[in-house]
């Protein structure tokens, strides 16, 4: 069993008690930063092998960050019932990256100078990547393995990608878009690298495919008045809004385009980090039919994908959800393809691991198997794609067998 | 296409960019009019007031999430809000008002401390609050949102019975007077302690009832206050501190510009034009746009 460290909200209705300890706990965690916390490995082993977790434990993306460090200690804690790595037991050591690239940079310094781990999991944003990357494996010589979808072209060295590029998520869901929306698409996206990358690749194939781009447009991160970009769609007639405006803007922005009446009149929605995390931010009406495209769905069937959730919520109840758009599913694969690696490599150290990584498969994980592609640090995977039905997906597509990244 | 058919289209394309500029304009004035009541009163710049509007979502999701109806958390969230602000200003803030600068970093910590207790009881989540009119009607061509005409409505209300209680009645002459001279106005017998207490509490009430109805449209998250904050504050510099038509008057300006120009402009250039607007206007009119030169 793993510590007890759950630090989710309860969904208990809310008592006098409950408010008090939530608002102690926040404002301590406000005052001294939640801090890491390790958990340690089993009774009676020396030795083990030390994995770090660099994840936003707290600030904006909080929810997030602890759903990976659930995800993590679930693994970890699984790996070691059935006798370790190497016969060694795994010890985690979490740092919170606290959604603040300085507080992170000095967190994750940490993880390498004082905890020495052999192994770096972590980090959600692209910016957060770009700030811990050259800590981790420049001057750390650590291997580092990144676990969200993004935007691509991340080719340091030693540096393993787990999650969806722009060629997954686009290469199939764009056709289904045109075929079940329309050849005019419009691509309002919030200002930073994540969906100007997206978009470029978006473009291409949307292009490739006999669509057109009306408009492509960049908002400030936090806009949240829709109006002007909301009249565009209407009065261009636009028949797919491929999305990559962020919250807290999307909440807004999807209900001004339902009350437009963009999709009472056949237009179609789409949005490719959509997961269960984010099917609360607007009522079931207002995005009755978006489409997502992603590695994981709740609604996928597969006996092994639903085993994993289920005990992912028998162990974490609450709100902190196991989720692909929240890097909990590339965080899965990553440790499990890092297992799977350590145990052909036999060894622990940084050039061994890496060259086993680099052609290491599992046969089970969230959505199905993976595999990485050899020379590229990335990784293939089914994809899914899932349309909104009173406020759940359905799953409408899946992937002829893996998806090719097309990295570096 | 005929002439007539252009011309149809042209006035439906002002009806609803006039539409979309009042609805944003009427939530900025809400939230404005009780920074700037709160800053001309008492010379403290509430950096807790975007998280006293949180804090009036927040009521109005927990009524939601406990299966009341949500007009009637709309209805408690001003007199809730009202209750924090007046505890806050007894605790804590008539403190500071010796100190504008100490009362800055003292108002910025409570609102943090606010956040983020409610970051951490959210779980740090979006939440749909769903509105109590919902869908839109059509006005030719044009879908105008139920619910932001009655936000519209309900700004002109409130604003109406500012105006009246502020000149017309005997607690409106008293508030004037502790705004303009207090010294006078304490020896005139009027207890300038309890105005001030009054309308802190009157600020974040309306900053409380700002929040519960602007919640359906931007949904329930821990950072809603914080840009409105920011944009508030350029709005009160704008009208100018020292009266009460003046922050309204700036919100609505920036209300305006803010919702406006994405219409003309690139969004993010638009974003900084508003700053850079309003930061010439004050150089222009450094008292503000009504001032009167009062003395």
């Amino acid at each position: 069993m793993p510590p007890q460290r759950d630090f989710a909200p309860s969904t208990a209705p809310l008592t006098r008690r409950s408010l008090l300890t939530g608002a102690a706990w926040a404002a301590g965690a406000v005052a001294l930063g939640r801090g890491s916390f390790v958990v340690p490995p089993a009774w009676g082993q020396s030795n083990p092998i030390k994995v770090g977790i660099a994840t936003d434990l707290t600030g904006p993306i909080g929810f997030a960050g602890k759903a990976n460090a659930n995800v993590a200690s679930m693994v970890a804690s699984d790996i070691n019932a059935k006798g370790g790595v190497l016969g060694r037991s795994l010890q985690l050591f979490i740092e919170d990256t606290a959604s603040n690239e300085s507080v992170a940079v000095n967190n994750v310094r940490k993880l390498i100078q004082r905890d020495r781990v052999d192994v770096v999991f972590g980090g959600i944003t692209s910016s957060m990547r770009n700030a811990i990357k050259d800590v981790i494996v420049t001057r750390g010589k650590t291997l580092y393995i990144y676990p969200q979808l993004y935007e691509g072209q991340e080719c340091t060295p030693y540096i393993f990608c787990t999650g969806p590029t722009p060629a997954q998520q686009c290469d199939e869901f764009i056709p289904w878009l045109i075929k079940n929306g329309g050849k005019r698409f419009a691509l309002p996206s919030a200002n930073y690298v994540w969906p100007k990358l997206l978009n470029q690749y978006a473009r291409k194939v949307i292009q490739a495919n006999g669509g057109e781009v009306v408009f492509e447009e960049y908002y400030p991160l936090d806009q949240v008045e829709y109006s002007a970009t909301v009249n565009k769609i209407m009065t261009n007639n636009v028949n797919v809004v491929f999305n990559t405006v962020i919250p807290p803007g999307v909440g807004p922005f999807i209900k001004q385009l339902y009350e437009a009446g963009f999709t009472k009149r056949g237009g179609r929605l789409s949005c490719v980090y959509y997961d269960e995390n984010t099917l609360n931010i607007n009522a079931a009406h207002e995005f009755e039919g978006l489409a997502s495209c992603l590695d994981y769905f709740r609604a996928i069937k597969d006996p092994f994908s639903a085993k994993l959730q289920a005990d992912y919520d028998k162990l974490y109840p609450g709100t902190v959800l196991f989720t692909a758009g929240s890097a909990a599913t590339g965080m899965y694969r990553g440790l499990k393809l890092w297992e799977s690696a350590v145990n052909k490599a036999k060894k622990v150290d940084r050039d061994t691991v890496a060259a086993a990584f680099d052609r290491a498969r599992i046969e089970e994980g969230p959505g199905g198997a993976a595999e990485m592609v050899p020379g590229k640090r990335h990784c293939k995977m089914n994809m899914y794609i899932a349309v909104a039905k009173n406020g759940n997906y359905e799953v409408v597509s899946q992937s002829k067998g893996l998806v090719d990244p097309k990295e570096c | 296409m005929t002439r007539n058919q252009d011309r149809v289209i042209a006035v439906e394309n002002i009806v609803s960019v006039g539409f979309d500029l009042a609805s944003f304009s009427a939530i900025m004035v809400l939230m404005v009019t009780g920074l700037g009541v709160i800053a001309s009163m008492m010379g403290v710049f509430n950096f807790a007031h975007g998280e006293f509007l949180l804090l009036g979502a927040y009521t109005v999701y927990l009524t939601h999430s406990h299966g009341y109806p949500v007009w009637a958390g709309m209805v408690v969230a001003p007199f809730a809000v009202a209750l924090v602000g007046l505890a806050l200003e007894r605790g804590v803030i008539r403190f500071f008002y010796a100190e504008p600068v100490v009362a800055m970093l003292g108002t910025y910590a409570i609102g943090l401390v606010i956040r983020e207790s409610v970051r951490g009881l959210i779980g740090g989540l979006y939440h749909s609050v769903p509105d109590p009119l919902i869908g839109s009607f059509s006005l030719g061509a044009v879908q105008l949102s139920r619910w932001r005409c009655v936000i519209i409505l309900v700004t002109a209300i409130v604003i109406a019975v500012f105006w009246f209680v502020l000149t017309r009645t005997g607690l409106g002459l008293t508030i004037r007077a502790s705004l303009e001279n207090p010294a006078l106005a304490r020896a005139s017998g009027i207890s300038t302690n309890r105005v001030y207490a009054l309308t802190f509490a009157v600020g974040a009430g309306l900053a409380g009832l700002a929040g519960g109805l602007m919640v359906p449209i931007f949904s329930m998250f821990a950072d809603l206050g914080v840009r409105f904050l920011i944009q508030g504050f350029l709005a009160v510099l704008l009208g100018g501190v020292g009266s009460f038509e003046g922050p309204a008057l700036g919100a609505a300006v920036i209300g305006v510009l803010s919702a406006g120009l994405p219409w003309v402009l690139s969004p993010v250039l638009a974003d900084v034009l508003v700053f850079v607007i309003a930061i010439v206007i004050v150089k222009f009119r450094p008292a503000g746009l009504l001032s009167t030169q009062r003395s």
